[in-house]
């Protein structure tokens, strides 16, 4: 078959050609022009004349050698090819392995990484593919991105090769290999191989995935030396127990073979907090715990001794922020009553005082029980059965209310759920259309919050005081109380976790619709992401430091942590493996056109010399010594 | 290449232990190389014989006149002078073909000249077609080679052959007997043998060169071609064949043949140089066997 054209057109342009030729033959040789310096030689008189034959073709050979020259220059131009389709040009995608895991150092090469090999792996496979097939590159970590387009040459293939570089995730084969598939689909050309070099290191989740149907699929495998310890994780949350303190919780996995004893060492601040030596068993992982104080913002490191041929994920960081506090002043004549309350939480910041002692100023909350101040307070306030004078007034007082309702959709009265709770007395509210009513009774509203129009400041009054009497013992006290003053201040009893982990797809637990939640990344900017059963999930390829905000906790992802994979992908075991030998099925052997071309100038080049219009000197001076010594032979013959 | 010398140095030298011969006997002032058999007032003696009124007194042999009482005149034999006048083909069919012919018998004129520079002889390049084209003497030694070189490099071909209105020209114009050195490929439609016989009748010695390129004595080409003379334009149309090569051939030898009898005859030289044979070669050899130089 032709690659470049068909085979009427081939007959129809050599037939044009061998006409052209063979005309042009005609009239050029029976008109061959030489100038001479004399005729007289040519019409001697007395002899005859050489004789004018009619127009022939008076030199076939040399008709039958331009022929022949002109029709190896077109069955060159036309690419002819013995043995069908199967030899046509073909697309070929090569997958090059750009996971965080290619930086590991390459066994017995102690300056190159698994990605020098892989390079030198593709540069390879890329020689031994025909000039005239197309190559696609693509690199593949978490993200099967394509480096460059549908590519001939080959050159630009080999430059996007040798600037491919780790990433920071692992490798997707499975939807490495499907994207390959569909991209030599929409080619719409005959498909060549789909190429995956690398170590194939993948993550458990990927085993069924990676086993996808792919037609002429090549294994370009790259060694490795399994024979690592990192981090899988780093995390720090907020000790329930201790104000200021924090857990640092760190997760250590055994990649290789053979059991390995390993030191993990934290740093805060570049100060050294601890060490902890653990045996991991193969394959396993294992988690310890530091407990770090500290109340400002801080850098924790942990770092892996001793170090392997993997170093990226022997050691992580975490930014540790600020602990937040919330100074509440409260002005009662009880405060044996409040201290229970509010010391039980660390991020408050209590501090108790008569009403004689009373100052507007406020930098937190400040709580009036049964206090009416002259002059009002600045900030957030709650107010507990202030009687008169109240920012939200009072209609009336009664006692032993009944029917007792909390607001189903606010966050100051989650979880409260108990409707027979003995009030003793309480002051009914009169409350405004934009006031949020917490809790209300047969008779009116009993807890009431509002916030200020520019919404700097929020109030909140109560109308019974929930820590005396009995409402002390029942659990609905503090937890009202909770639930105000994270109202006051979410910011502060926000619960806080950082994690250090990999990056690439992140999946974790949430409370909240995607309505209350906010991912952002460090720069500001929002995350696309996905809440589907109680688990979010949102895609960073690089390596970034990714917040989720819901209502009542916020989780910073620190993904510097190199994305590691589980175990060894097993290719199917019908595949072409290795760089193509000399006579593999990729390699066009019979590549016809270079040798036909040179074959058809030969031949022309011969026909040009042994019939050209200048004969070469060469020949001239050969056929003239000939003569010569013919003519001498014959002289010599005359004379004897 | 453009600036090459017509003749390198080294050639040069070794043309200078040569001389141009002739063989006849031509009458002229002393300063020559040449013998002639004419007496002159030369060193050598030659004669006696008896004085004639006017003769010159100062060769009166007078111790003869002393014993014999007759006045004898000594006679001597000089070396005279003799002009060498080379006539140099520039006609179109010089540069037929790949042009070799042409530059063969610059080179070959420059040569000769320069042999003559050296034994002092006055030589007078005379280039022609038609007609005698603008000429160059040169004479007084080997120093004026050079603007003899540049004469022969800026020498153009063109025109037709006329062998006998150049012969009538010449001896008007330069009617003391001499050598005359003729190099040209002699392709002249008229006929050359004529014009070369007036020459010799009129007391001139012959020095023939004929010049032919390879394609002049033995073509190369074959089949149908049209044949295009050089100087004429006039056309033929033949088929080419070994047959028609080898007659061809044949004639042109015959033809050659009859330009060596011209020479011959007329106790001349004759030399025909093949243009592929190199320059030192047909100098040292074709030349000197002629007996053109020795």
């Amino acid at each position: 078959m032709f690659l470049n054209i068909g085979f009427g057109e081939f007959l129809a342009i050599f037939g044009a050609i061998a006409a052209v030729s063979v005309a042009l033959y005609l009239l050029d040789r029976n008109r061959r022009k030489q100038v001479v310096s004399t005729l007289r030689f040519w019409v001697t008189p007395g002899l005859p004349s050489p004789v004018t034959r009619r127009r022939k073709i008076q030199q076939p050979i040399s008709l039958l050698l331009q022929l022949l020259g002109m029709l190896l220059l077109l069955l060159a131009i036309a690419e002819i090819q013995f043995g069908g389709t199967a030899r046509a040009r073909r697309d070929h995608v090569l997958i090059i392995d750009t996971s965080a895991w290619m930086r590991a150092g390459a066994p017995g090469r102690p300056n190159a990484t698994l990605m020098d090999l892989a390079r030198a792996n593709a540069i390879s496979w890329l020689r031994a593919v025909p000039e005239s097939d197309r190559v696609m590159l693509i690199r593949a970590d978490a993200l099967a991105t394509p480096a460059t387009n549908w590519e001939t040459s080959h050159v630009t293939v080999a430059r996007a090769i040798l600037e491919s570089a780790p990433g920071e995730t692992a490798i997707d084969i499975g939807q490495s290999l499907e994207f390959a598939r569909q991209l030599q689909k929409q080619a719409g050309s005959e498909g060549g191989e789909i190429v995956y070099d690398g170590p194939g290191r993948i993550a458990t989740s990927e085993v069924d995935s990676a086993a996808v149907n792919v037609p002429i699929l090549r294994y370009l495998q790259v060694p490795d030396v399994a024979e690592n310890v990192g981090f899988r994780s780093v995390g720090a949350r907020r000790s329930s127990a201790e104000r200021d303190s924090w857990d640092v919780l760190v997760r250590v996995r055994n990649y290789g073979k053979v059991a390995r004893a390993v030191s993990v060492t934290l740093n805060l601040s570049h100060a050294p907090v601890g060490m902890h030596p653990l045996t991991l068993a193969p394959g396993s992982e294992q988690e310890t715990t530091f407990t770090v104080r500290t109340r400002a913002a801080s850098l924790v490191e942990a770092r892996i001794y001793p170090q392997d041929a993997f170093a990226a994920d022997n050691y992580a960081s975490l930014e540790l922020p600020t602990q937040r506090i919330l100074h509440v002043v409260v002005y009662t004549d009880s405060p044996d009553q409040w201290r229970p309350a509010l010391g039980a939480d660390p991020r408050v910041a209590a501090e108790f005082k008569r009403p004689g002692e009373y100052s507007p100023a406020n930098d937190g909350l400040m709580i009036l029980d049964h206090f009416r101040p002259q002059a009002l307070p600045v900030g957030n306030t709650l107010w507990v059965d202030p009687s008169d004078r109240s920012p939200i007034g009072i209609k009336e007082r009664v006692g032993e209310p009944s029917g007792l309702r909390w607001a189903a959709d606010q966050a100051l009265s989650a979880g409260l759920r108990e409707h027979d709770l003995q009030i003793p007395t309480t002051s009914i509210l009169e409350t405004g259309g934009n006031d949020i009513k917490v809790a209300e009774v047969d008779r009116g509203t009993v807890v009431a919050a509002r916030v200020s129009p520019d919404g700097k400041t929020k109030t909140i009054v109560m109308g019974f005081n929930p820590f005396s009497g009995s409402l002390k013992y029942e659990l609905a006290a503090p937890l009202l109380l909770a639930n105000e003053l994270r109202w006051f201040a979410p910011d502060v009893f926000r619960d806080v976790d950082v994690t250090a982990q990999s990056a690439g797809s992140v999946t974790d637990t949430v409370n909240g619709t995607a309505a209350d939640v906010k991912v952002i990344t460090e720069a500001g900017t929002n995350l696309p992401f996905n809440i589907r059963d109680g688990k979010i999930q949102f895609f960073t390829g690089t390596a970034a430091r990714v917040s989720v905000i819901s209502s009542s906790l916020e989780r910073v992802y620190s993904l510097t942590l190199p994305g590691m994979w589980d175990e060894k992908w097993t290719a199917p075991a019908n595949i072409r493996r290795g760089i193509p030998a000399w006579n593999d099925a990729i390699r066009r052997s019979t590549e016809l056109w270079p040798w036909l071309a040179l074959l058809g100038a030969a031949v022309l080049l011969v026909e040009y010399l042994l019939y050209g219009r200048e004969m070469s000197a060469l020949l001239r001076v050969v056929r003239a010594h000939m003569e010569k010594a013919g003519s001498a032979a014959k002289a010599g013959d005359q004379a004897a | 290449m453009a600036n090459a010398p017509l003749l390198d140095r080294k050639f040069l030298e070794r043309l200078e232990r040569l001389t141009v011969h002739w063989q006849k006997s031509f009458p002229g002032l002393v300063g020559g190389h040449n013998r002639s058999r004419l007496p002159g007032g030369g060193q050598e003696f030659l004669d006696h014989r008896h004085y004639l009124q006017g003769d010159d007194l100062r060769a009166v042999n007078w111790r003869a006149y002393m014993r014999l009482d007759k006045m004898f005149l000594k006679l001597f034999q000089v070396e005279p002078r003799v002009p060498i006048r080379m006539l140099l083909d520039v006609s179109e069919s010089m540069a037929s073909g790949d042009g070799t012919k042409f530059d063969f018998a610059r080179k070959l004129a420059g040569a000769l000249c320069y042999v003559g520079l050296v034994r002092l002889d006055t030589i007078e390049v005379l280039p022609f077609a038609e007609k005698l084209l603008e000429s160059k003497a040169c004479g007084g030694g080997r120093h004026r080679f050079t603007p003899l070189a540049q004469f022969l490099e800026n020498l153009k071909s063109g025109g037709s052959t006329n062998f006998l209105k150049v012969a009538r020209e010449f001896l008007n114009d330069f009617p003391q007997r001499g050598l005359v050195i003729v190099v040209s490929d002699f392709l002249d439609e008229g006929g050359c043998d004529k014009a070369l016989q007036y020459l010799a009748d009129y007391g001139n010695e012959l020095m023939l060169i004929q010049l032919w390129s390879d394609d002049d004595r033995t073509p190369s080409w074959t089949g149908e071609c049209d044949l295009i003379e050089a100087e004429s334009g006039a056309k033929l149309h033949i088929h080419v064949d070994a047959e028609a090569r080898a007659r061809y051939t044949q004639e042109f030898d015959k033809f050659a043949a009859t330009i060596r009898s011209v020479a011959m005859r007329n106790s001349g030289r004759y030399a025909g140089i093949p243009t592929s044979m190199p320059i030192d070669e047909a100098i040292f050899g074709k030349l000197m066997q002629s007996r053109s130089v020795a």
